[in-house]
């Protein structure tokens, strides 16, 4: 259908619409028009994705010069595909109305792993390694080698891109991944370097959150984008997680041991080459005095690790002399090395500032602030001067150069903490040097600097005014919109008491308390015999729910449930996790009904849907506080006390209520979609937690459904069910969550409309 | 396992919200109410009955019903069990009733097994009391749908293709313990014509709706005890037979009743042949009169049957006429907005006043009535009342 949003034709290739699609679609226009930033809150299932293409692609149309290009930014490659779906829908339903061909193009970018189509290459398991041998057969000097010694191998489709490719531009289309890697075999073209050229040019890019936040990657990969870029972040209610670890380093005994063998193979090789070739050396000696900026020829294939974000004015620079030469370089990264080294021998734990550690490393080995700063660049030029064709194996080294130069660049939002054991095995030494970054706007900052718009969306982001908080930035929209709805196919409730009375919570004072877990088994066995196929069951941590399986097991808890589901577990172990989920669905599938038991903040919690019959029912036992006696995580409390004037509670409770959001939010994957959500835990009838919730399930949530008990929970859920399982079919929805194209020009659904948009 | 005998008190049973119905109705202005769906369901299936289909005439159902741990629920009254039970009884009746030459067994699952509990046959008095018999029968384990499935296949797939092969599954737990795949049963179910339908007594499960959806079959939740009632009655209108099944023609046999006097001295005493393998039961075996099939003389106290001897269905007239309505339903009513409708304000059927949205109108003899005639009249009478009238008047 064509819909008219403030004066801007919309096509939208669906022939019926979500009232809340058309609001979402009117504030972002809104954004748009301001040329601002946006926020913009909407449940999943109720096709933000397609809400936001359409728009965007609309006003990319219409005012070609002020919107060039779309940055659509995902988190996983399934979903980044699931966006390219839409978008060649969208396409199509164009080309159908307008007749003409289409002269856009929109590409998905991923790893090489997920784009390689050389035949040894792409056989390679992990990512690491196929970028390693990438790297070995495309690297500038293997290339000009090969002038030299025609044996040596290379990469054909490189080299045929690289001596075509460029030249021609990528046909309009678009292209997902798997349409990409055709395109190169036909053409014998290399895909990924292909895709990574093609998007300076395309219309829409859909990658993943890394391209842009990473700034070891952003700055290979997005460098070039043009200003007049609109970017959206999906699913980004983590993205100031995704922030702060792009711009963290940890460092390990075992990362120390592997950087010394680095160190050693470096100095070996140097060694020899001094031997046979000394005027390579003594080239590159001459190129470092002459600066760091260096000709770009083949430039992108051969800065494999970048460095992180460095100021520019940095690079206009010279490096220092104390580092120019090889052997310099070694014996200072030695030195480096063995000061870190002297650090992790502590006994108590150490928590300083980056001045301090500066002033320490200074006093201590005589390292200067200047050299650390370079130490990231120079090491690459190094490594590419050495020839040294797998890089992979230099990751160690890599990483603590990495860290020099982060330590000595930031003197601000980055704290050094230096534990000598874990707290929960306080007799196993395990020493770890935390470099731990607590501001997530120093890495997105330059893409809101950068770009035009940048709109923050997902299905859980409230409270809104946290984000623009945190991250930094003045949003011309924030909007929470709700799920309209023909019948109500979520069941919020919240149980506080055991039926014996006894508050159900998962706070540390009551953690261990028999009662609330037999209270706690209670619900679970209950809540068994009554929902349908699968349940999820979330917990606050794997610690404590390893101490509630066990004494359900000593109960006979454990027992008595598995009369009615089968109980799976999601363990830390990745493999055995998705095994576990595997046969979960199984046993959802055929009728014998499963439990899966989770952890918020877990893999299950984050990137699993369990639609329709695999998530009937979600029981969230707790509240999903983060653990709280971590010293990295008070050290960004207090940094976001100071700094932003956010209360640690506050903070603390967003964090929490976001999690539990996200994990509730798992069971309703759309309109026809229907769960139980069960907050077992009286806090959260608590109106400083229930308020943090997501809108759409806030509404939902009446007197009636709180602080229940588990008796109430089970009836409240038996009548829930019965009622949702009655024939439902898409006319009921028609007119009430589904509208025509008449039906939404009507004055009473524009005027239902606006209030489906929530401004905060 | 202590909590069990606990629960069986009702003052512990927990809240029951009987009010919530009632609440339902008013709440927020967004939500359409789950019952006004179901109304709207509710004429759509009289609706959708009318048209030209064929109808299976001949049914061959297997009842499953569920007595696994979960039939012990209370929230049925006394409990599960018992008031499935009692509505089967009702259910049995009406069936014979509308499908006079069809046939019924009836299997029971529990502790993941499956055993009949009286096999395919046509005499409701024989269920009537197995039914009221296992209203004792204990409630232990988890039911399997494999099991009775297969255990019911295994007697359907030998039906003539001319009849239709229904299951009627009555769950009420939400688990079910297989023995093997039940998926690829379902495909053996799908290709054998056997149409399965499940109704829930508790939550919908994937695998019902699997089931339901692949072998053509209907799949219900019940809400309250008139709700499963009413589902339950859903099954005794016989289905639109598919397409793809045999059309043939079939020798029926239509025995007179013959009461030989007693003085007459030929006549001999004899048994009938459904007592002989001691199926009948109930009533004396020794008797002198009664139906004798046409072909091989073989006496039977009861119609309608088989006939053990040679084969031949036997019937009487009455019954062929009984389910003779199925083939000529009465036409739907058009419903007509009540703003939209001049004319009498009292329903012809039960004079009352017309206050709903809607009323309806007889097509041919444009009679007008409220919603509930015209179920009525749809379900119970099949003919239009006000036609008949006018047909016998001058």
């Amino acid at each position: 259908m064509k819909l008219n949003i403030e004066g801007l034709l919309v096509y939208f290739p669906y022939d019926y619409i979500y009232p809340e699609q058309y609001s979402y679609m009117l504030e972002l226009k809104r954004t748009l028009d301001a040329k601002g930033h946006g926020v913009l809150e909407m449940p999943s299932g109720t096709g933000k994705t397609i809400s936001l293409l359409s728009l965007i692609v609309a006003y990319q149309r219409a005012f070609p010069l002020e919107v060039t290009k779309l940055i659509y930014c995902s988190r996983t490659v399934p979903e980044i595909e699931k966006v390219v779906e839409e978008l060649r829908k969208l396409m199509e339903f164009y080309s159908k109305e307008t007749g003409e061909t289409n002269n856009f193009l929109a590409l998905a970018l991923s790893s090489r792993k997920n784009l390689c189509i050389h035949p040894e290459v792409s056989s390679l398991r992990f990512g690491k390694e196929v970028d390693g041998k990438c790297h070995s057969l495309t690297a500038s000097y293997i290339r000009a080698q090969r002038h030299s010694n025609p044996n040596q191998p290379v990469c054909r489709f490189y080299e045929e891109f690289d001596a075509v490719g460029r030249q021609v531009p990528l046909p309009a289309g678009i292209y997902n991944l798997d349409d990409l890697k055709d395109f190169g075999r036909r053409k014998g073209w290399c895909p990924y370097y292909l895709a990574r050229y093609a998007i300076l040019h395309a219309n829409i890019v859909v990658y993943s959150y890394h391209y842009l936040l990473d700034p070891k990657i952003a700055d290979l990969v997005s460098k070039e984008l043009a200003k007049k870029s609109v970017v959206v972040f999906d699913e980004a209610h983590n993205i100031d997680n995704v922030c702060i670890d792009s711009m963290s380093v940890n460092i390990t005994r075992r990362t120390l041991d592997r950087c010394q063998n680095n160190v050693d193979t470096l100095q070996n090789t140097i060694q020899k080459i001094k031997e046979t070739d000394a005027a390579k050396l003594r080239e590159e000696y001459r190129r470092l005095v002459d600066g760091l900026k260096e000709a770009s020829v083949a430039r992108e294939t051969d800065i494999y690790l970048s460095n992180p974000v460095l100021p520019d004015e940095i690079l206009q620079e010279a490096v220092p002399g104390t580092i120019r030469t090889a052997e310099h370089f070694v014996g200072f990264l030695r030195r480096f090395l063995e000061y870190l080294k002297s650090r992790l021998r502590v006994q108590h734990v150490v928590q300083e500032s980056t001045p301090q550690f500066l002033k320490d490393i200074f006093d201590k080995v005589c390292i200067d602030r200047k050299p650390l700063r370079f130490c990231a660049e120079r090491l690459q030029s190094l490594l590419r001067t050495l020839e040294i064709a797998d890089i992979a194996d230099f990751s160690a080294v890599t990483l603590i150069s990495n860290f020099a130069t982060l330590v000595s660049t930031y003197s601000q939002g980055f704290t050094i903490i230096i534990e000598p054991f874990e707290d929960r095995t306080p007799t196993i030494a395990n020493p770890v040097l935390h470099f731990s970054c607590m501001d997530p706007s120093i890495a997105i900052k330059p893409v809101f600097q950068r770009f035009q718009s940048v709109v923050i969306t997902s299905g859980t982001l409230s409270p809104l005014d946290i984000y623009p908080r945190i991250l930094d930035f003045r949003p011309v929209t924030m909007a929470s919109f709700t799920m309209t709805l023909a019948r109500t196919c979520l069941c919020p409730l919240i149980v506080g008491r055991g039926n014996d009375q006894v508050a159900l919570s998962s706070k540390f004072e009551t953690r261990e308390d028999f009662a609330v877990i037999r209270n706690y088994g209670n619900l679970l066995l209950e809540m068994s015999a009554v929902v349908p196929d699968g349940i999820v069951a979330f917990f606050t941590s794997y610690v404590y729910m390893e101490n509630i399986v066990a004494s359900w097991y000593e109960q006979g808890i454990l027992e008595n449930i598995q009369r009615n589901k089968l109980i799976f577990i999601e363990t830390q172990d990745a493999a055995e996790t998705s095994m576990a989920l595997e046969k979960y669905q199984e046993a959802c599938e055929n009728g014998r009904g499963a439990i899966l038991l989770s952890v918020a903040r877990g893999k299950v919690s984050e990137g699993i849907d369990f639609v329709h019959h695999f998530g009937r029912a979600v029981i969230m036992f707790g509240v999903p506080y983060v653990y709280t006696q971590s010293r990295i995580l008070k050290a960004r409390l207090e940094y976001l006390r100071d700094q932003f004037q956010i209360r640690e509670n506050d903070f603390l409770t967003f964090d929490a209520m976001r999690h539990a959001a996200q994990c509730v939010g798992r069971a309703i994957r759309g309109k026809t979609d229907y769960g139980l959500m069960i907050f077992a835990d009286k806090r959260y009838a608590r109106a400083d937690k229930r308020g943090k919730l997501p809108r759409w399930i806030q509404e939902h949530i009446t007197d009636g459904s709180l602080n229940l008990t588990v008796d109430e929970t089970v009836q409240l859920s038996k009548h829930f069910l019965r009622q949702m399982a009655q024939p439902f079919r898409q006319e009921d929805q028609l007119g009430l969550s589904l509208l025509t194209l008449e039906q939404l020009q009507s004055e009473e659904m524009l005027k239902k409309i606006t209030q489906i948009a929530h401004q905060t | 396992m202590d909590e069990e005998p606990e629960r069986a008190k009702r003052w512990e049973g927990g809240y029951e919200r009987t009010w919530e119905v009632l609440k339902e109705d008013e709440s927020g202005s967004l939500k359409a109410t789950v019952e006004e769906i179901l109304f709207q369901s509710k004429r759509k299936r009289v609706i959708e009955s009318h048209g030209q289909v064929r109808l299976g005439m001949m049914r061959h159902l297997y009842v499953v019903i569920d007595c696994s741990r979960s039939m012990e629920d209370q929230d049925l009254k006394p409990n599960r069990l018992t008031s499935t039970l009692k509505l089967m009884e009702a259910f049995v009746e009406e069936y014979f009733d509308q499908n006079p030459i069809s046939q019924v067994g009836i299997i029971m699952t529990k502790n993941k097994r499956a055993e009949k509990l009286t096999d395919l046959a046509g005499n409701p008095k024989k269920h009537i009391t197995a039914l009221q018999k296992a209203v004792d029968s204990v409630c232990v384990g988890e039911p399997s749908l494999y099991n009775s499935l297969s255990l019911a296949v295994q007697t359907l797939k030998h039906m003539p293709g001319h009849t239709s092969r229904e299951i009627l599954i009555i769950l009420s737990s939400l688990t079910t313990c297989d023995p093997a795949n039940i998926y690829e049963l379902i495909k053996t179910l799908k290709s054998l014509k056997v149409r399965v339908s499940v109704i829930g007594l508790s939550a919908e499960v994937r695998v019902c709706t699997v089931l339901t959806r692949e072998t053509g079959g209907s799949y219900h939740v019940i809400l309250d005890e008139s709700h499963f009632k009413e589902l339950l009655m859903l099954h005794v209108k016989p289905p639109p037979s598919s397409s793809a099944s045999e059309c043939s023609l079939i020798r029926m046999g239509f025995p007179q009743h013959t009461i030989a006097s007693l003085s007459d001295q030929d006549a001999k005493p004899s048994f009938s042949m459904s007592h002989l393998d001691g199926g009948g039961g109930s009533g004396p075996g020794l008797s002198l009169g009664g139906y004798f099939c046409p072909q091989c003389h073989a006496k039977y106290t009861e119609l309608p049957v088989e006939c053990k001897v040679c084969g031949l269905t036997l019937v009487s007239a009455p019954h062929l006429a009984r389910s003779f309505h199925h083939l000529f339903p009465l036409d739907a009513f058009t419903e007509i907005p009540e703003e939209e409708h001049h004319g009498d304000r009292f329903c012809q059927a039960c004079q009352g006043e017309l206050k709903d949205k809607s009323v309806f109108m007889c097509p041919s003899c444009h009679s007008v009535f409220c919603v509930e005639c015209d179920l009525f009249i749809h379900d119970s009478l099949h003919c239009c009342p006000c036609c008949i009238h006018n047909q016998s008047g001058p």
